[in-house]
């Protein structure tokens, strides 16, 4: 009787060490002051970060296996070693300076709360299939998440499922847990953890998806909760949502749309949704709550596509399988859609819609992001844990096929591992990084770090390469993500890139323009600015040959040998035209490096079948510069 | 019936909430002959099949140390799962409603000293783990890059290492610990070839709670709360017989 009555004081124990997570009493974790924190002039340093991020609170990384939450995805990001769901170790080579998690606000905990449920109060016989699904094993738990995913994307929940009481009171918990952790983690001045949430919107199986992130701290985010996206097919509800919080509470919130690419054409319309010319007070909307799109991420990439730049040989960087269709494979993509789902086509529409209402909707800079389902933001392609969690490493998750609520295209290693972003912020504080990306002073990389600077001007020349040239481009021209005005003369931009300094070196870097003329017409122009041994490689065509390649594809390696460290320049505009409105951004293009199938291959000893993406140029992508010309 | 709300707050917790009717149940056993349903076996076919199961999955077969691992995660299912049927999970709702209330007094007894751990707990907390906290050592240099120039600073005054290393690259800082100060040395970085003259290598200051408490607070949380479900099960565990047979 002595040990029975030990184990049950031991029970109590532990019973009130637990009851700490969900109890009603506990302290709640407070905002801190970004008051000491110092502010620099401007921007010395870029900070890296990932602004989107999925833990088991998103029902479908749930679905599909997850089970590490907020906390352990923070402490992640910030450098810490982190077991994996299926038991691995895992570390960022480098800590990331800031993190959003950003977990879908439809059905946000239901998956978890779907599986934890006791199977037999489930009356709904859709509902106790997937409940019995994602309790017996990883494979069921995947199937039940497609299945979900599909019913989602079609609007064929049950509706049980559906009960809107349940939804915010479950809503409710969770985002109350999600701030007090995430304010636990936040550190102002070395670490920042935003808050933020996805709104799913679809239109069938169209992603029209848009990352939510917030300025502020728990006081005002927790006057309102993560708005779902269930019912609706157009954006509208989200910036009345982000409008009435603005007002509510006196705090900031911007979003993000994401995986343009499998939109089917919709999410960088001519029009305004349904048809019908765009309005300038719609353009403008858009634009004043949407200042940025994520170019890049582990669902391919949508910065162009050869089908939009055929003379760009650089286009096509992770458009294999996503290319096919919409994010559900729905319905097949046909090429007169690709226009509405390209970055760069999105920025030349923009001018055109400006040149007619006055108001540009499409006025993004751009960011990368990794949208990880695995609550651990890898980049990197010798560390990359996946997609989700059935793509954790393991010998045969390259070649899986990936049914997203479909069975067709889709396979393991088109899933790039990458998608980070740069900000150049004054401080690592929140509003200092929610203000950078208000102003687009921010770019997209697709994992390496590199140094990218970007200013536009009217008298930069070769001498401000030296000395404070920093200071210079603040002082006498706008950075990347501004606008310039009319001025004497050609535009110069001052052009610095500089390579990851763990990372491989830098072929060239391009600018890449847009522009419109007197008919409405928009064009695209990339222009090589500079690269690596100008003396062995010179212009042939109009273009710069391949840098060369250094992969060992059997033993994931590369060298340096070939490439440089810093590229940098004053470039001017030779074609410019002070009547035509245009953009300008860089790319900057790593030399061939492996892909992380090239890296499984070597570790499971796999043959690869040809076609296999294993070793690709690794890219950033910077906001752009805009020039208005005179009315 | 609002089950869903109810459910996600008793089921949504770690299971320690089992515990105290484990304990109960195993009184009413006792102690002596560990009846049937109080025994667990893994039996040789069932270890085979998990290093089946993990070779498929890592082209090679797992080390003993995996293979434990592996073993006790199969045990702790199997003492979850009996314990969930011996509550009747799979029955009725009784149980829940009981669960419920358990979790109620679990809200009324939270010790304070949780909601807001003491400094000294803390501290003891730091003390214990100071390698974990350990700050890092700072360097104060100048540089120059051969035949060429760099946007980077050409001088940094009590730089921490992670900061040379997000700017420099990881060669670069680990050089540092083992450049002799006072004089111009080469150093490789992923740029290139720098001279660098270290002028001041001070080693990490000892981690101070003052600097640093919202960071030791998280990991005793975290370990608080991990620690606690593993007391739970022990608990419960220890209710049990378990037998692991290996093949050859």
């Amino acid at each position: 009787m002595q040990r029975v009555v030990s184990i049950a004081l031991a029970g109590f124990a532990a019973l009130s060490l637990a009851g700490c997570d969900g109890n009603p009493l506990a302290r709640k974790a407070e905002t801190k002051s970004e008051a000491g924190v110092p502010r620099a002039e401007f921007p010395q340093r870029v900070y890296w970060g990932d602004p989107h991020l999925h833990t088991e609170n998103s029902g479908d990384a749930f679905g599909f296996g997850v089970r590490l939450g907020p906390e352990e995805a923070l402490r992640f990001a910030r450098g810490e070693e982190v077991t994996s769901t299926l038991g691995l170790k895992a570390k960022l080579a480098r800590p990331l300076d800031w993190l959003a998690i950003t977990d879908h606000s439809d059905g946000l905990g239901a998956i978890k709360a779907l599986a934890d449920a006791p199977g037999f109060l489930l009356r709904d016989p859709t509902m106790k299939r997937w409940h019995d699904l994602l309790n017996s094993g990883p494979q069921g738990s995947q199937r039940a998440s497609a299945e979900i995913i599909d019913a989602f994307a079609n609007n064929r929940f049950p509706a049980e499922f559906n009960n809107p009481d349940d939804i915010r009171k479950r809503t409710r918990s969770i985002w109350d847990k999600h701030l007090d952790t995430v304010e636990r983690y936040n550190e102002p001045g070395k670490f920042t953890a935003l808050l933020g949430f996805e709104y799913t919107l679809m239109d069938g199986g169209k992603n029209l998806h848009r990352n939510v992130i917030f300025r502020d701290g728990r006081a005002q985010v927790e006057q309102v909760l993560p708005l779902a996206a269930l019912g609706t097919k157009i954006p509208d509800a989200l910036w009345a949502y982000m409008e009435a919080y603005e007002k509510k509470t006196g705090g900031r919130v911007l979003a993000i749309p994401h995986n343009s690419n499998v939109s089917n054409g919709l999410m960088f319309q001519v029009t305004e949704p349904g048809g019908g010319a765009m309005s300038a007070a719609y353009a403008r909307r858009r634009a004043a709550r949407e200042p940025l799109v994520e170019i890049t991420q582990i669902k391919g990439d949508s910065e162009t596509h050869p089908f939009l730049s055929p003379n760009d040989e650089f286009a096509g960087f992770g458009v294999t399988g996503w290319e096919l269709g919409d994010l559900a494979m729905a319905e097949k993509k046909r090429p007169d859609m690709f226009a509405g789902e390209y970055v760069r086509e999105a920025l030349k529409r923009g001018l055109t819609i400006q040149d007619r209402t006055g108001a540009n909707p499409y006025k993004v800079g751009v960011i990368g992001a990794t949208d990880s389902h695995t609550a651990l933001a890898t980049g990197d392609e010798d560390n990359f844990f996946g997609k989700h969690t059935g793509a954790e490493p393991n010998a045969v998750r390259a070649m899986q096929k990936q049914n997203l609520g479909s069975r067709q295209g889709r396979f393991g290693w088109h899933y790039l591992a990458g998608g980070y972003a740069g900000v150049w912020a004054v401080a690592n504080t929140r509003s200092a990084i929610f203000d950078a990306m208000m102003r687009r002073e921010v770019y997209a990389t697709t994992g390496p770090r590199m140094t990218v600077r970007f200013f536009g001007g009217w008298d930069f020349s070769g001498n401000d390469l030296s000395g404070d040239w920093v200071r210079a481009g603040y002082k006498r021209g706008v950075p990347m993500g501004g606008t310039m005005k009319a001025g004497q003369g050609r535009p110069s931009f001052i052009v610095s890139a500089l390579k990851d300094p763990d990372g491989a070196n830098l072929d060239r870097v391009q600018v890449i323009k847009g522009w419109t003329d007197k008919t409405g017409k928009a064009y695209e122009k990339v222009f090589d600015v500079v690269w690596s041994d100008p003396g062995k490689r010179r212009l042939t065509g109009g273009k710069v040959p391949p840098v060369g390649d250094t992969v060992n594809v059997a033993r994931a390696s590369y060298t340096n040998a070939i490439g440089a460290p810093r590229l940098t320049s004053v470039w001017s505009d030779p074609e410019f035209d002070a009547g035509q409105r245009a953009f300008y951004y860089l790319r900057v293009i790593e030399i061939p490096t492996p892909q992380w199938p090239a890296y499984d291959a070597l570790r499971y000893k796999l043959k690869l079948p040809p076609g296999v993406r294993v070793k690709a140029q690794e890219r950033a992508y910077t906001s752009p510069i805009w020039y208005d010309p005179p009315a | 019936m609002n089950w869903r709300g109810a459910a996600e707050r008793v089921l949504g917790e770690p299971l320690v909430h089992f515990l105290l009717i484990g304990a109960l149940v195993f009184a009413v056993f006792g102690e002596d002959g560990a009846p049937q349903d109080r025994r667990i076996v893994i039996d040789s076919a069932q270890v085979e099949r998990l290093a089946a199961e993990f070779a498929q999955s890592f082209r090679r077969p797992p080390t003993r140390a995996e293979q434990d691992a592996m073993i006790a995660n199969a045990v702790r299912d199997e003492v979850y799962y009996r314990e969930a049927l011996r509550l009747g999970l799979d029955r009725d709702d009784l149980v829940v409603r009981r669960r419920m209330r358990l979790k109620m007094e679990s809200f009324a007894s939270a010790p304070v000293d949780l909601a807001a751990p003491s400094v000294t707990t803390l501290q003891g907390w730091l003390d214990e783990h100071s390698a974990r906290f350990a700050g890092e050592p700072t360097f104060s240099f100048d540089q120059r890059i051969v035949g060429g120039a760099l946007p980077l600073p050409a001088s940094l005054d009590v730089a921490p290492r992670s900061e040379i290393a997000a700017q420099f690259g990881e060669e670069f800082a680990a050089a540092l610990m083992r450049l002799p100060p006072g004089r111009w040395m080469p150093v490789t970085s992923g740029f290139g070839q720098h001279e660098v003259r270290l002028r001041e290598r001070r080693p990490a200051p000892p981690p101070k709670l003052a600097d640093i408490r919202q960071r030791v607070e998280n990991d005793w949380r975290a370990a608080q709360a991990q620690a606690s479900e593993e007391r739970a099960y022990r608990a419960l565990r220890d209710g049990y017989r378990v037998t692991v047979e290996r093949g050859q």
